[in-house]
């Protein structure tokens, strides 16, 4: 554990290399971030194994110094850390071994994995950080990954504009994040976690600080993992290559959102209210995506919308102090996001259309991508003895025994919901006619199902380390030797699981009869409700809400004041020059009044100045 | 005075002074004897030979206690020595960057000039961070503006750079009536021009009344000297003369000159008003003069913030960006003094370097980029990494230390500056906000260029022509940026403890 600070290095020293030598290595590059990635995992699972009989690991040295205040600069491996290091490495790992197949024949091949080295790098070592400034530096480097990754098919103009959109959505979270990581800072004088925790647990923090800091890194975290409001941009990243949709915007960026809340859990355990906030924020987040969901046509957007959905699951187990369950289905979503990503990037290598009401059939001829993206919308659902049911159910019961009911029913809901979506998905893409146009569609070569194998076992057995029925071995594990993070596992009343399991099962037939046997009409709710199937289609028309609110002032904002710049003041002035400019006859062209108006402006802030300066009898004070 | 006292001064406190001042003098000599036809890049590589000279001596210096020649005239302290060791740094940067200077119209004939008056900018520069004397610091700031007014208008047959130069010096000349007349008040007060001496009378002024004369006289000066700051309200020249001048004299009036602006500046304001007291009449008595002018200060940087960042938007040619960039800059630093933490001198320091490497790294590219067309538009910079990978990634890491994104210098000045608007007592919340504010209004121009850089292709026409070959000079340069952006912005604890363990946080500022 003490070397575990090579794990992030192994995909920095893959990023330079590829950035190098990529170019003369050509498809051979991805061979070279996928043994890089290797020896990340490997080294990953080690210190994994190494924790478990070992006590959290810190390592770290003073990295700046402003004034007596230290800042430090390390790494630490705790419980946390170390899972979230394997799923990070192991995903990226395997996203690194898909693209080999999925990227084939791309003229920028070297670079695509170079990009993925430099977000593999920042995002292990975003999960190593031992305090809120080292977090946020790396939190801001795996923003500039995701948003070279997401324009890498720049020539497209959705491309760019989704890259910039990421980029920009996320940093008005990350402002929340940086002033109330500045707001910590001020108040306990320090950016590390154990500090931050011990002055909470001190009490050296007055509660109004607790609450307000908590949710301004909140709003972090909502940008990062997509949350409502600003979710927006997570759909549209679906415009960067599918692995790339898989490793970061199912599996690994914006769970970071998740993570960051876990990652600080006692501060936010301190405030009710903040409890409240992300709670509130989640369930919404999980419902609403979960609606929008039900009606899109293109299958990334489907899993993009599922994803955000999921995220505010996360967030709802969090906020309602389930801190297990929140990390356990952090975890298993992980695999089995992932793994329907890749089967729908190896869907859409087949059909080369990412419009399910233009595929069809495909059952027969993806033989093995089938089967597996079955397994994947098992698990999503919550279907019984498949990973997602386990972690959907500890969501349920930390919600429930929370004592906040209509939280509890809204999850149920959008799990009835995500069961419907998600089969509705499978149903149109891999059941019924075969398109004519279809013809040549060939499984995936075995580079791209291989990872997708792993991944279905994973999204299968990952569920069953932490069960009510074989034990909770993850949840005692992730809590040990740390009170503030609750229990390991929450007894919650057996109907829970019956009422999940019918809800899901329920959501499954109704997707069965409308796009499996086809005796329900599919077009029952755009003829019933129109109004309410172009909300939804249309997202709840936020996106044209913000161009029209957000986009529109800051743009207004601009122009008036550049007008200001240019008529009010140079206006003014242009009075005052045009006076000197009648007076002298002649003006030549360089002297055009302009001068005049510089030096104008600064005599009349001077005057200004003074003019304040004599009313207010010396001083503002 | 005679000849004894006068050898009794330790001149060699002023080698670096001397150098710089030989190394011109002997330049100028030679190119009005030299024959024509000599190439006079030569003399770039001498001046570069002559400004490193300076800095190795300096260094040298380093060590020695805080030296007064001529009554204060010439001083070299800590504050001295930490500034001119930026000041010389910038100015070796931007003669690489000006060595490699090749505009359309060609300027051989006189370019000898160019190299000369930029040392003698720069002597007038390090007098300004040099000295304890009214006099000798306005005499400084008179070298540097001089010689700029000329470098900004060099290009004789360029008719923006002749504009530029005649608009810079009219304003020029009207901030400078601006700060003499400010310092004849203080003048006036004091009955003194120097500076120690000031802050031991100022305290105890025969009527309590005065005071509002100091104050008329403090916006005097500050709002003369935000000229060379290019703050507000003093700031619209220099889009202007931004455009018009030769890149290499834009990068110089955009690092050397406006570092040397912020020294002097910090020199007047905390020897003459840090001292000085309201009087004893009255609520506000014993209130620090300069704390009560804290509020005007942190309006003005307020709105230089503002207006760099809003009115750079709007902008699309990339000197423009630039410009209301640096007048942004300006912006931050002036929080910094504003602040007046403990650590102000760390930060403004810090940041001054940063922004001496970033800056004078993504002139150099600029210049790259436009001097063979004259076309500066942002789209210069389309699909440039297609064409030219490195110098993608260069101006992408310059890009996103101005932006102030973590792992850079740039970041780490921000975080400096920030966290002192913080932790001065009181804390300035209002003007941290407008700074982070502001900050990430920057993001959206910064950006665009980036786009530029690895989302747009290359125009046609420049398909296989486009190949940019890049001169020594200017691949020094880029390198040293690249490297030292990165590095303190990883490790700069390296900067900070050769600051801390040199200059002992400037305690013989006022001795």
């Amino acid at each position: 554990m003490e070397n575990a600070w090579i794990i992030p290095l192994f995909p920095l020293i893959s990023f330079l290399f590829l950035l190098l030598f990529g170019r003369r290595l050509k498809e051979n590059s991805g061979y070279v971030g996928m043994a890089l990635t290797f020896l990340s995992l490997i080294y990953s699972l080690v210190v994994l194994f190494d924790r478990f009989n070992h006590p959290t690991y810190k390592a770290e040295a003073t990295w700046l110094a402003i004034g007596d205040v230290q800042l430090t600069a390390g790494f630490e491996v705790n419980q946390l850390n170390a899972l979230m290091l394997v799923i990070v490495s192991l995903v990226s790992f395997l996203v690194h071994t898909y693209s080999k197949g999925y990227m084939h024949g791309d003229d920028r091949f070297h670079i695509f994995y170079a990009y993925l080295g430099l977000f593999t790098f920042a995002m292990l070592g975003l999960v190593v950080s031992p305090n809120l400034l080292q977090t946020y530096i790396f939190w801001e480097l795996v923003g500039v990954g995701s948003f070279l990754l997401i324009g890498f098919y720049f020539y497209k103009e959705e491309a760019k504009a989704a890259a910039k959109k990421a980029f920009i959505m996320t940093r008005i979270g990350d402002v929340g994040l940086l002033i109330g990581m500045i707001l910590l800072f001020w108040q306990v004088g320090s950016f590390e976690y154990d500090a931050i925790f011990l002055a909470v647990e001190e009490g050296a923090i007055s509660a109004g600080i607790i609450t307000l800091t908590a949710i301004l890194i909140f709003i972090g975290a909502v940008g990062k993992s997509g949350q409502f409001p600003l979710h927006t941009w997570l759909p549209d990243a679906m415009e960067g290559p599918t692995p790339v949709s898989a490793l970061i915007h199912a599996a690994t960026m914006v769970a970071a959102g998740v993570y960051l809340v876990a990652a600080l859990f006692p501060l936010f355990t301190a405030s009710e209210t903040a409890l409240m906030t992300v709670a509130v924020i989640g369930a919404f987040t999980a419902i609403f995506a979960a609606s929008i969901g039900l009606v899109q046509t293109d299958i990334k957007r489907v899993l993009a919308y599922s994803t955000v959905s999921q995220l505010g699951y996360m967030m709802l187990a969090l906020g309602s102090a389930g801190y297990v369950a929140g990390v356990f289905h952090l975890m298993t979503h992980a695999f089995f996001k992932a793994l329907l990503f890749l089967a729908a990037g190896s869907v859409i290598h087949a059909v080369h259309t990412q419009n399910i009401e233009e595929m069809g059939g495909l059952w027969k001829k993806l033989r093995l991508t089938g089967p597996l993206f079955l397994i994947g919308t098992l698990a999503i659902s919550g279907v019984p003895l498949f990973s997602g049911f386990f972690s959907k159910d500890e969501i349920l019961i930390a919600a429930w025994t929370n004592g906040n009911p209509v939280l509890f029913w809204l999850a149920v809901i959008a799990a009835f919901f995500t069961a419907f979506y998600m089969f509705r998905l499978f149903f149109m893409v891999f059941t019924g006619q075969s398109r004519s146009e279809m013809k040549n569609v060939h499984e995936s070569p075995k580079v791209m199902t291989v990872p997708m194998i792993v991944l279905g076992v994973l999204a299968v057995v990952a569920g069953y380390f932490n069960t009510p029925w074989f034990g909770t071995f993850l949840g005692d594990w992730l809590v040990e030797g740390n009170e503030a993070l609750g229990h390991g596992h929450t007894e919650g009343p057996a109907w829970i699981m019956i009422v999940a399991t019918l809800v899901s099962l329920l959501g499954i037939f109704l997707a069965w009869l409308m796009y499996g046997k086809k005796s329900l009409q599919r077009d029952w709710l755009s003829s019933r409700m129109p109004i309410t199937y172009n909300m939804l289609y249309n997202k709840y028309y936020l996106d044209e809400f913000y161009a029209l609110s957000v986009v529109k002032t800051t743009k207004g904002l601009s122009v008036l004041l550049s007008y200001i710049e240019a008529f009010v003041v140079e206006g003014i002035v242009k009075g005052v020059a045009g006076i000197v400019h009648g007076l002298g006859k002649t003006g030549s062209k360089i002297q055009s009044g302009q001068v005049q108006a510089y030096g104008t402006v600064a005599f009349v802030g001077l005057a200004v100045l003074v003019v304040v300066y004599v009313l207010a009898g010396g001083y503002l004070k | 005075m005679d000849l004894d006292t006068l050898l009794s001064f330790e001149w060699g406190a002023m080698a670096p002074e001397f150098i710089i001042l030989g190394v011109a003098t002997i330049l100028s000599i030679v190119d009005l004897f030299a024959p024509k036809h000599l190439d006079r890049k030569i003399f770039g590589w001498i001046g570069f030979a002559g400004i490193l000279l300076a800095l190795a001596s300096l260094i040298n210096l380093v060590g020695l206690g805080p030296v007064s020649i001529l009554y204060d005239t010439f001083r070299l302290d800590g504050f001295a020595k930490a500034f001119k060791i930026l000041l010389l740094i910038g100015a070796a940067l931007v003669m690489l960057l000006a060595l490699s200077y090749k505009p359309k119209e060609g300027m051989e004939e006189y370019k000898g000039e160019f190299y000369y008056l930029l040392l003698a900018g720069l002597l007038g520069a390090m007098m300004m961070a040099s000295s304890g004397d009214l006099i000798t610091l306005f005499v400084g700031l008179e070298l540097l503006s001089l010689s700029s007014y000329i470098l900004a208008g060099i290009r004789k047959k360029h008719l923006p750079s002749n504009e530029s130069a005649m608009k810079y010096v009219v304003n020029g000349g009207i901030a400078t009536a601006f700060t003499l007349f400010g310092m004849s008040y203080v003048y006036g007060l004091t009955g003194t021009t120097n500076l120690i001496e000031m802050t031991n009378v100022l305290p105890n002024l025969a009527n309590a009344q005065y005071i509002y004369i100091l104050g008329i006289a403090f916006f005097m000066i500050f709002v003369g000297l935000s000229f060379k700051l290019a703050t507000a309200p003093f700031h619209m020249w220099a889009p202007d003369v931004y455009q018009g001048a030769p890149t290499p004299v834009t990068a110089f009036l955009s690092v050397v000159s406006k570092t040397a602006g912020f020294v002097i500046l910090i020199r007047i304001l905390l020897t003459v008003f840090g001292n000085a007291f309201a009087g004893n009449s009255g609520v506000a008595a014993m209130t620090n003069f300069l704390v009560g002018m804290q509020d005007y200060i942190a309006f003005l940087a307020a709105a230089t913030m503002i207006i760099g960042n809003v009115v750079a938007l709007r902008q699309r040619n990339i000197k423009r960006v630039f410009a209301y960039s640096s007048i942004a800059h300006a912006g931050y630093l002036l929080v910094a003094v504003t602040a007046m933490s403990s650590f102000m001198f760390d930060a403004l320091w810090f940041y001054l370097g940063a922004y001496l490497f970033m800056n004078v790294g993504a002139f150099a590219v600029i210049q790259l980029l436009t001097q063979h067309t004259d076309n500066e538009d942002i789209g210069v910079f389309a699909g440039l990494y297609k064409r030219a990978p490195w110098l993608a990634v260069a101006m992408g890491v310059f890009i996103l230390s101005l932006a102030g994104i973590p792992g850079t210098a740039g970041f780490i000045g921000k975080l400096n500056i920030f966290i002192g608007a913080l932790a001065s007592e009181p804390a300035h919340y209002v003007l941290a906000s407008v700074m982070i504010a502001t900050t990430v209004i920057s993001y959206f121009y910064y950006f665009g260029v980036l786009t530029q850089m690895f989302f747009r292709p290359a125009a046609e026409d420049e398909g296989e022509g486009g190949k940019i070959r890049v001169p020594v000079g200017l691949s020094i340069a880029l390198v040293i940026c690249v490297v030292a952006t990165i590095v303190f912005g990883l490790f700069p604890n390296i900067a900070l403890d050769f600051f801390h363990t040199n200059f002992e946080g400037f305690a013989d500022f006022l001795q």
